[in-house]
């Protein structure tokens, strides 16, 4: 921002507001909606606009809107449809042969798409970086091989081992996305995080840090997605309740929202609310390496100690449904049988005596610090004092909080309060669990040798049947081990003008942007 | 004002205010590295493996021991950089320089208009003291100090922005329009000048009623002098002198922190920039932002201080001839 007015311009700037304010006028924020072009809420700027650097979901959905992939999801699905590939086949277990669109081409003069792109920006994530340093994504193309280029348009990709989550994970993700050989050598490594090219639907006209990000329609675009707005603004606003208000001001057309507001918004009259159950899991559990949760009668006790009904009336008013195991109703592998443990405080009471804690003990439940795992917390805390369980609250800054992920630190926690993002396959979510994991995301510390290669195996088998059934075996020896109360998958609301259908994920995370429509009566 | 005195008193704080700002760099650098959390854990959330940290902080340089970076920082400060965001590689300096102008328009909005209302507030009350206007004037003042401001902030935007629709809610205005961007300063300045106001009109009027009850006033009216000019004249400007110690500090903190303001009305200042980039554990914008935080605060400092001497007829006589202590 340049701030070095002339004195005409402040006499000017001054008897405007004056004069605006007294005959009652309207800023042009407020003025009346132009329907080609939608402002959107983030929740924080964008960060990192290299796909294999990105920095979450804010990045990916630009970079979604902006660069192709062999692959894209469909709106409003986990499934996905064909982007820059014309052709895609799954020729054997561990080869998928594409075959590109002809001329798509990348902004700024970079050239077409070939297959010697799409080579060089999968292979990236199995390469050290120009400082010998894995990329951040690294993790998302472990099964690849390499890419074979067979004619400038046409390739092999070749896995090392089968890998069915690599069309969600890697090929329809972020991970997927195409960038420009050409540009990337002539920009360097650490220019593409702020300069984004790309061949998709949008470009990105305007990235001013903090203020807002401008996409625009590509007016080279050739591929299969069609695009709606000509223009979409984005606008990082950290706060929640400024964004509802920026909302109920006109200010912006589209933002998430605390479901607990949703009716509130809804009664407004140019807004409509979307509500779309997510796939993440919030669940606490104890540190099964430490005394006395390394008896499972006292974890079992846990279980039968906590209203799980009462936190979700108390914590999420009633609105966020219950999660019963690990994965979400609308992923594969979801346990519909899973049980459903009520609050059954004798129970509770015997198996506690049973373990030699008639009297109870005393523990420290670990949360991450924010008004809603705070009422969650003292829920808890209340649920076990009932049982002689004294639970001391230590709730701490995020940063702080999820630092526990790190050097083992997770070792010195007694019981803690969790929630992480899902993804839709269900891969994603199980590896959290694995023996591996333990001293870094697996806070419970529980090792199952049949859970990790349950886990293996899921990431290895094709067939979407026999996956379901690996998976609900995985889930019922999480139940098993009783480290894991489970209380919801969360819950996503959003506020939007009646004109304007959203086109977000079923994660309620991810938004495509080409998938903003205006809305049909 | 010449004398030497003067200058060993001007360079006594200007020794003083560079010390400050050393130490408090050399803190923070020490004070960042000793709370947990790294950007690592932030940018890779839970694909956080050991070596992905590692590899992450080596490239963004948090694998180097703490004196190194000290240094580091130093070295390139006297080059104008004051490094790199660690997300996406954007010059620190630009980022704060970006943020800069929008603090700072808020917190000079803010200050005057604090000064224009308080300022008169005091004025109407000392020279009634105990009528209706002081009880009032009191009465509003105490209001507008113990509400906290993100309720102002709040208040001002249910009813200007989402009722009368009159001014925006986000961000700092058009860059180069500056009658949007005034437009945008209302509020937050409105949320941020109210606690000023009320704090300039009791502090001040309680200076006045102590100049106003010594034997030179008295004087003064015994020799006629209307009450009006006695209280403009003559009580006003030894009056003030503790209200522009207290402005100079205001000033320095409202720079720094406001930060409530910048967040619920989503300008993107300096205050937010520093307040995000704790969040995210993004230690050189903290760095810089701070550093840039902290040379304003001990300048403006600084600035009231000298003011102070130079208002103060006391303390002028004293530089000028040299004798008594330098506070």
């Amino acid at each position: 921002m340049t701030f070095n007015p002339t004195r005409r311009q402040v006499l000017l700037g001054g008897a405007s507001i004056a004069t605006v304010v007294a005959l009652g006028g309207i800023h042009p924020a407020f003025a009346a909606e132009d329907r080609s072009k939608i402002t959107v809420r983030v929740e924080k700027d964008l960060s990192n606009l290299d796909p294999a650097n990105r920095s979450g979901p804010i990045d990916l959905n630009v970079l979604w809107s902006v660069q192709q992939g062999l692959i894209s999801f469909k709106p409003g699905s986990t499934e996905w449809e064909l982007d820059a590939a014309e052709e895609l086949e799954q020729v054997s277990d561990t080869e998928i042969r594409f075959k590109l669109r002809a001329g798509l081409a990348f902004t700024d003069g970079y050239g077409e798409l070939t297959a010697e792109d799409v080579k060089f920006s999968f292979e990236r994530f199995i390469k050290p970086d120009s400082e010998g340093k894995p990329v951040t994504y690294a993790k998302d193309w472990s099964a690849l091989d390499h890419v074979e280029v067979t004619g400038p348009l046409e390739g092999r990709i070749i896995l090392k081992n089968p890998a069915p989550a690599l069309y969600t994970i890697a090929l329809a993700d972020g991970s997927g996305r195409i960038l420009s050989k050409k540009a990337f050598e002539a920009l360097g490594e650490k220019a593409i995080a702020t300069k984004l090219i790309g061949s998709g639907p949008y470009t990105l006209k305007e990235w001013t840090p903090r203020e807002q990000f401008v996409l625009e329609i590509n007016p080279d675009y050739k591929g299969p997605i069609k695009p709606h707005f000509l223009k979409i603004v984005g606008k990082p606003i950290g706060e929640q309740k400024t964004s509802e208000i920026a909302f109920q001001s006109g200010e912006i057309d589209f933002t998430a929202i605390d479901p607990e507001n949703g009716k509130a918004l809804a009664a407004l009259p140019d807004a409509s609310v979307t509500e779309i159950p997510a796939i993440d899991y919030v669940w606490f559990g104890p540190n099964i390496e430490k005394a006395p949760f390394d008896d499972i009668r006292v974890r079992q006790a846990l279980r039968y100690a906590v209203d799980i009904d009462a936190i979700l009336q108390g914590a999420y008013s009633g609105l966020y449904p219950r999660a019963n195991a690990l994965l979400a109703p609308s992923l594969l592998g979801y346990w519909k049988d899973a049980p459903v443990y009520a609050r059954d405080l004798e129970k509770a009471q015997a198996l506690l005596a049973e373990a030699g804690h008639a009297d109870g003990f005393k523990t420290k439940l670990t949360i991450e610090a924010n008004a809603r795992y705070e009422a969650i917390a003292q829920i808890i805390q209340a649920n076990l004092a009932e049982v002689g369980i004294e639970v001391e609250i230590e709730a701490l800054e995020s940063a702080a909080y999820w630092a526990l992920g790190e050097n083992d630190a997770s070792k010195d926690l007694e019981l803690s309060l969790i929630k992480y993002n899902g993804k839709f396959d269900p891969g994603f979510q199980t590896q959290w669990f694995t023996s591996a994991q333990v001293g870094q995301w697996n806070w419970q510390r529980w090792k199952n040798a049949d859970f990790d290669a349950l886990h293996e195996k899921g990431g290895i088998t094709v067939d979407p049947a026999e996956r379901e059934k690996i998976y609900i075996e995985a889930q019922k020896l999480l139940d098993e081990s009783a480290a894991f109360i489970w209380i919801t998958h969360n819950f996503n609301a959003f506020a939007s003008r009646k004109w304007l259908k959203p086109g977000v994920l079923p994660n309620g995370n991810n938004w495509l942007y080409t998938a903003f429509t205006e809305a049909t009566a | 004002m010449r004398s030497a005195s003067f200058q060993i008193h001007l360079a006594s704080k200007l020794a003083t205010a560079l010390l400050a700002v050393a130490g408090s760099v050399v803190l923070l650098l020490a004070l960042t590295r000793f709370i947990p959390g790294d950007p690592a854990t932030v940018i890779l959330g839970s694909r956080a493996t050991p070596e992905a940290v590692a590899a992450l902080n080596a490239r963004i340089g948090l694998d180097k021991p703490l004196i190194e970076q000290a240094f580091a920082f130093f070295g390139r400060l006297f080059s104008g950089d004051l490094g790199e965001d660690v997300f996406n590689g954007r010059p620190v300096l630009s980022l704060v320089l970006g943020a800069l102008p929008n603090t700072a328009a808020l917190a000079i909005s803010a200050m005057l208009t604090a000064i224009v209302l308080g300022v008169p507030l005091a004025l109407v009350s000392a020279r009634w003291p105990g009528g209706k206007i002081d009880r009032l004037v009191a009465f509003l003042s105490v209001g507008f100090i113990s509400t906290p401001s993100f309720v102002v902030s709040v208040f001002l935007l249910m009813v200007f922005s989402v009722t009368l629709r009159w001014f925006p809610v986000l961000g700092a205005g058009e860059s180069g329009d500056l009658g949007d961007q005034l437009w945008h300063l209302v509020l937050p300045t409105a949320a941020l000048a109210a606690g000023w106001v009320g704090y300039i009109a009791r502090l001040l009027r309680s200076s006045l009623l102590e100049v106003l009850s010594e034997s030179h006033i008295r004087t003064l009216r015994a020799y006629g002098v209307s009450e009006a000019k006695i209280l403009m004249k003559y009580a006003l400007k030894p009056a003030v002198l503790p209200t522009v110690a207290v402005l100079g500090m205001g000033f320095g903190e409202l720079l720094g922190g406001a930060v409530f303001a910048e967040v619920i009305f989503n300008r993107p200042g300096l205050g937010s920039l520093i307040y995000d980039a704790i969040r995210t554990r993004n230690y050189p914008v903290v760095q810089g932002g701070v550093f840039v935080i902290v040379l304003l605060y001990v300048l403006t400092n600084l600035i009231a201080d000298l003011s102070q001497s130079l208002i103060d007829p006391r303390e002028r006589a004293r530089l000028v001839s040299g004798r008594g202590a330098v506070t």
